[in-house]
């Protein structure tokens, strides 16, 4: 924030300036009859956007481009890019956040809030009744076709007695303004409403890029909300348990909402699950972890109801668990939203929602749905007919994440074909009035262009009520056609500010609780799923780092004055990135002075070839990756860097030379380092942390014996240069300069390498390392001795600790590389035992469910 | 008729199955004709966890779970039952069949409204035009619900043939309808379908024939070994089943187990397990008559 406009807000505004238009909407054209949201009708900025439009003038253009540059990067860091991997280069950020919020003042909420409470509670008795007593089909309120038509409505979700559970602990509606400003519901979210994420993710960006503006509007909080939530979920466990375990269990990092889980379960502080990572043992959730099984108690759900339990539902689904239905009816376990609210999103609940509410509450809607017509009644059929094309044709029942294709395919029929597809099955069909949502100003780095607003805001059932988020999601379009359909028009999104008239009260979810937590060391919640990506995460960072190295040294004396074809080192150097599997084994054979013009030509290209698995841009791709499956695990700065290596180790343009590529590979060192320093200072020392090492030292073990081996074995005399190329890939040069000068022998140089323990690049002090990681690893209590992984540790450590360097080192001079190759092979042999013992005892999930129906069954 | 019925389930796996979980449709439903005086599930290995609630429909779902490492699983249902011959249907002056088919468009009473959700397509039984036009032949205007529905399940017997090769579990009805060609649950669904797409309530009834027939009587199909029919909504006559397998109405020969839209909601044995390599199952059902009640 500069000094002039923390100067400037407070003084008071002098009359003069208040003729002045501001600046910033000097080229925004609010489009005519729609609701504009930032203009009145005579071109006068409305109350709340006059005053925020005048402290962005403050802020000025050029600042304002500035700040949103950062706030961008960091929107982009934190990995809202969440497509499949998170790979950024695919950056799919679904809706790009823009700095102007949607303005709303607390008075004009409060109805909102108030017709979104009734409707969540509307909704609610809604399910409660088809899943129990159906006294709605019964008494002629709804017509059977409701329930019995409806795919969503499974035989398992039906309750013989009631529960006290609710179905809808979280709620969602998207509402949009119509031409005379008042709200309307375009459409429910019921099963697992997402974009709570995004809302707070927005609001966190937001707020940290307009700090004082954002104090002085008095905006509300969302915090208190979130609180809600966690008390929502802490309720539902079973025997009102104090400290329950609280599980979001996700549809994994291939689903579009994977970003929102991780985030949000961060914030929430749950333990981020997959079907995978859950089991149900005697008829309660366990959650699969390093420390055994463990029951869960509540479960945050977001895959579909039906895709929860393979043995009731959905035969085919990982995404759940076997036996969770039955486990929730034991009341063994919670789940949120209850299994079928799913039901109540279809949009023919829409066309029944006013005589539901008269016939439920006595009532009237307090906001007011689309008006939507069901062609199963005679009358609303000839209506839909009459007008269709007025209107948006929607499948009645609504199957989660195919609705918008659908409603696509149906808005491109000719009108006649349309007209033939309702008659032929006219119950399955709804007509909606089209709504021309409101226009807002939408900033386009520097620009300002008009768009077309919806909100999607939030509702949470704790103690006793709904809850209504102050502040939601609100998503902007390029057209005013269909939610379904204005996709393609391109997509962005704003914060949502709810103004109270006084300054609102600070809230953190760091609010002390009623009861004192237990302390709790260690992680014993570690999924094995997670523990077996943190160890490859450890392996793979290593991996990066050693070819990384390696590949500098060679590139140095490539780009060094003397001219590579006269460096006697070099031959062997070009063997070590072979035998690492950097490049093609062409190069090694003899004569490599011949070869060294084309191999210095497509080296850069060999070391960006992602479609060649040893290199190292490979390497890198496999890093993040991985990475991006554990993100939940790993800080949000560590994750900060994962983005920066993956995004700066790419060729400046088209001709990327040696220069360019022993820059990159600097820098990709600098950052490896720093996410090492990251794992180091920053992690507690848990399981996560345990496996991660583990991985790294795992690796560190393998790369040096291979480079030794690469070097040192069948490798002829052994030239000076060389062990100095050695060492500077060991990064033991300068230790070695300290206590040898500049005479350059074998021995030292192995010792440094291999069996000095107080050298944190030797081969013994990985092996140290890795014995105590061994031997903290959680063990079964009955097993006597050492383990496997114990003795294979403790064996290698050994091995390097009784190797004489010296008289290794003599008998290599005079020829007799036996032995070092002795020591090297058997390392070599072991040190992937190792990796596969542990492997097998932590990391190896049991298969995927099977069907036993597959089993050929024929009924006589 | 008093009779015993042991139904053996036997799953084999070549590896060892480190945790399955199963339900099953196994105990006989209490019925006006049908008392069952007793019923025993055994499970081998044991099961960590068992229990049994009443499914959607008023069926009873027995459920268990093994946690250990097995390579083979025995389900064995044991019930001792006793049927009385349900009062035979007024064929010839049952109500007109667009009577009841337009009681359900709009159900009034509970009874119609209960019968309603059977009109409906469900898992196995989508809607198809083809079947209406097949069954249209026995159900002339204003004929009686009782008499067209025996029509319609002779003529299903007559041009169909019984071949277990021609289908599997989830063939669908259009190809049954095609082919001419079935078993039992492929006969039951199709009659099924038919019926709904008159209009009418129709739903699957899952059970077993006695195994040994009563002297002089030929033996039925099906026997030996699980069987199914259909039983549909006439009206003031109730529920009325129809066995097209067999071309009878079903009396004190057949056991109701449950009943349900389709196969899918009344499976007798339903398992999800995790690992097991390749597997093989065998089944056996003895229903063996004590003697008249």
């Amino acid at each position: 924030m500069s000094q002039s406009q923390s100067q400037s807000s407070s003084s008071p505004v002098s009359p003069a300036a208040t003729n002045v238009r501001p600046s910033l909407l000097t080229s925004y054209a609010s489009p005519t009859g729609t609701f504009d949201e930032a203009r009145l009708p005579n071109g006068t900025l409305r109350e709340p956007w006059n005053k925020l439009i005048r402290q962005l003038d403050q802020l000025g253009t050029n600042e304002l481009i500035d700040r949103w540059a950062t706030a961008e990067r960091l929107v982009h860091e934190n990995g809202i890019a969440y497509s499949a991997f998170g790979t950024p280069s695919e950056a799919a950020r679904p809706w790009q956040l823009d700095p102007l919020p949607l303005l709303i003042r607390e008075a004009e909420w409060q109805n909102v809030a108030a017709g979104l409470q009734q409707r969540a509670a509307l909704l609610e008795a809604l399910l409660a009744d088809l899943f129990g007593p159906q006294t709605l089909l019964t008494n002629g309120v709804l017509p059977p076709d409701f329930v019995h038509l409806h795919p969503g409505f499974r035989l398992p979700y039906h309750r013989h007695k009631a529960t006290s559970q609710n179905y809808l602990q979280c709620y969602a509606a998207d509402l949009a303004r119509a031409t005379d400003g008042s709200w309307w519901v375009l459409g429910d979210r019921t099963e697992a409403p997402s974009g709570l994420g995004f809302a707070l993710e927005n609001r966190v960006v937001l707020s940290a890029m307009l700090p004082n503006i954002f104090r002085e509007s008095h905006v509300q909080r969302l915090a208190p909300f979130f609180i809600s939530l966690r008390e929502a979920l802490r309720s539902l466990a079973p025997k009102r348990k104090e400290n329950p375990r609280i599980v979001m269990l996700s549809q994994g990092p291939g689903n579009r909402n994977y970003f929102e889980d991780a985030y949000l379960s961060r914030y929430l502080g749950y333990t981020l699950a997959e079907g995978a990572d859950l089991s149900v043992r005697s008829n309660q959730v366990m959650l699969k972890t390093l420390g055994g099984l463990l029951p869960v108690e509540v479960l945050l759900r977001r895959p579909n109801s039906e895709d929860c339990d393979p043995l009731e539902l959905n035969g085919f689904s990982q995404l759940g668990a076997t036996g969770l239905l039955q486990a929730v009816r034991s009341r063994t376990v919670a789940v949120a939203n209850a299994f079928g609210s799913g039901l109540a999103e279809s949009p023919i609940v829409m066309a029944f929602l006013p005589r539901l509410c008269q016939a439920l509450f006595g009532e009237d809607l307090k906001i007011p749905g689309v008006a939507t017509w069901w062609c199963g009644e005679a009358s609303s059929l000839t209506h839909v007919l009459a007008n269709l094309g007025k209107l948006v044709i929607k499948p009645a029942f609504r199957q989660r994440g195919g609705e918008r294709q659908l409603v696509k395919e149906l808005q491109e029929l000719p009108l006649e074909q349309l007209a033939e597809r309702i008659k032929a099955n006219p119950r399955h069909y709804v007509g909606q009035e089209r709504i021309t949502r409101s226009s807002i100003p939408r900033w386009d780095n520097g620009n300002v262009q008009t768009a077309f607003v919806a909100l999607r805001a939030f509702a949470v059932y704790a103690n006793g009520a709904h809850h209504v988020l102050p502040g939601g999601l609100a998503r902007t379009f390029g057209s005013s056609e269909s939610l379904e359909l204005s996709l393609a028009s391109g997509e962005g999104s704003k914060d949502t500010w709810i103004l109270a008239d006084k300054p609102v009260e600070h809230v953190t979810l760091l609010s002390p609780h009623k009861h004192a937590l237990q302390l709790r060391r260690g992680g014993m919640d570690l999924p094995s799923r997670v523990a077996d990506n943190v160890f490859w995460l450890g392996r793979l960072v290593e991996r990066a780092e050693a070819s990384a190295r390696l590949l500098r040294t060679v590139v140095t004396r490539l780009t060094s004055e003397t001219g590579s074809s006269t460096l006697v080192e070099m031959p062997l150097l070009i063997r070590a990135l072979v035998d690492n599997g950097q490049i093609e084994p062409g190069f090694a054979v003899e004569g490599i002075k011949q070869q060294l013009p084309s191999f210095e030509r497509s080296l850069p290209a060999m070391v960006q070839d992602a479609s060649h698995p040893g290199s190292l841009r490979s390497i890198l791709d496999e890093v993040f990756r991985v990475a991006s499956k554990v993100r939940d695990r790993i800080s949000i700065d560590s994750w900060r860097i994962m983005v920066r290596i993956d995004e700066a180790f790419r060729p400046p343009d088209q001709h990327c030379d040696l220069a360019d590529l022993l820059t990159m590979i600097n820098e990709l060192l600098i950052d490896l380092a720093a996410f090492s320093g990251m794992v180091m200072e920053s992690m507690t020392r848990t399981e996560v942390f345990r496996f991660l090492d583990l991985g790294r030292r795992l690796e560190r073990a393998v790369q040096t014996v291979q480079l030794v081996n690469s070097c040192f074995v069948d490798s002829g005399k052994i030239p000076g240069e060389l062990l100095e190329a050695i060492l500077e890939i060991g990064d033991s040069l300068m230790t070695y300069r300290a206590r040898y000068h500049a005479d350059l022998q074998l021995a030292p140089v192995l010792d440094l390498l291999l069996t000095d323990d107080t050298n944190p690049r030797s081969l013994a002090f990985q092996l140290e390392a890795i014995e105590q990681h061994v031997i903290s690893l959680p063990r079964y209590e009955c097993q006597v001795g050492y383990s496997s992984e114990q003795r294979l540790a403790m064996t290698m450590l050994h091995t390097v600790r009784m190797a004489d360097m010296e008289a290794i080192s003599e008998l290599y001079h005079l020829g007799n590389q036996e032995q070092l190759e002795r020591i090297l092979i058997d390392l070599d042999t072991k040190l992937p035992v190792l990796s596969n013992a542990i492997s097998h005892r932590y990391l190896i999930h049991i298969g995927p469910s099977r069907q036993m129906n597959d089993i050929e069954l024929h009924i006589e | 008729m008093k009779y015993r019925i042991t139904h053996i389930t036997k799953y084999s796996y070549s590896d060892p199955a480190p945790v399955c979980h199963n339900q099953v449709h196994l105990a006989p439903r209490a019925l006006p004709g049908q008392t069952c005086d007793e019923f025993r599930l055994l499970v081998t290995p044991t099961p960590s966890h068992r229990g049994n609630r009443a499914d959607y429909f008023g069926n009873r779902i027995d459920y268990f779970a093994i946690d250990e490492p097995h390579v083979g699983l025995t389900v064995t249902a044991q019930s001792l039952l006793s049927v009385t011959s349900p009062p035979t249907a007024p064929m010839d002056d049952s109500t007109p069949w667009e009577t009841v088919a337009h009681s359900l468009k709009r159900p009034m009473s509970p009874e119609t409204l209960a019968a309603a959700q059977f009109v409906f397509p469900s898992h196995h039984i989508p809607y198809d035009k083809l079947l209406s036009d097949y069954a249209l032949t026995s159900f002339s205007a204003g004929a009686p619900v009782v008499a067209a529905c025996q029509d319609l399940t002779r003529r299903i017997h007559t041009d169909f043939r019984y071949d277990p090769k021609a289908t599997n579990v989830n063939t669908p009805v259009h190809d049954v309808m095609l082919r001419r060609a079935g078993v039992c649950q492929d006969f039951a669904h199709l009659q099924i379908a038919m019926l709904r797409t008159l209009g009418l309530a129709a739903r699957y009834v899952s059970g077993y024939l006695r195994t040994m027939p009563p002297p002089g009587k030929p033996r039925l199909i099906g026997a030996d070994a699980s069987h199914a029919w259909l039983s549909v909504f006439c009206g003031p006559q109730g529920w009325v089943d129809f066995d097209p397998t067999n071309n009878v109405i079903p009396s004190s020969d057949h056991i109701t187990l449950a009943w349900g839209r389709d196969y899918a909601d009344v499976c007798p044995i339903q398992g999800v397990f995790v690992g097991g390599g390749s597997h093989s199952m065998t089944i056996s059902v003895d229903v063996n008559p004590l003697g008249e009640t």
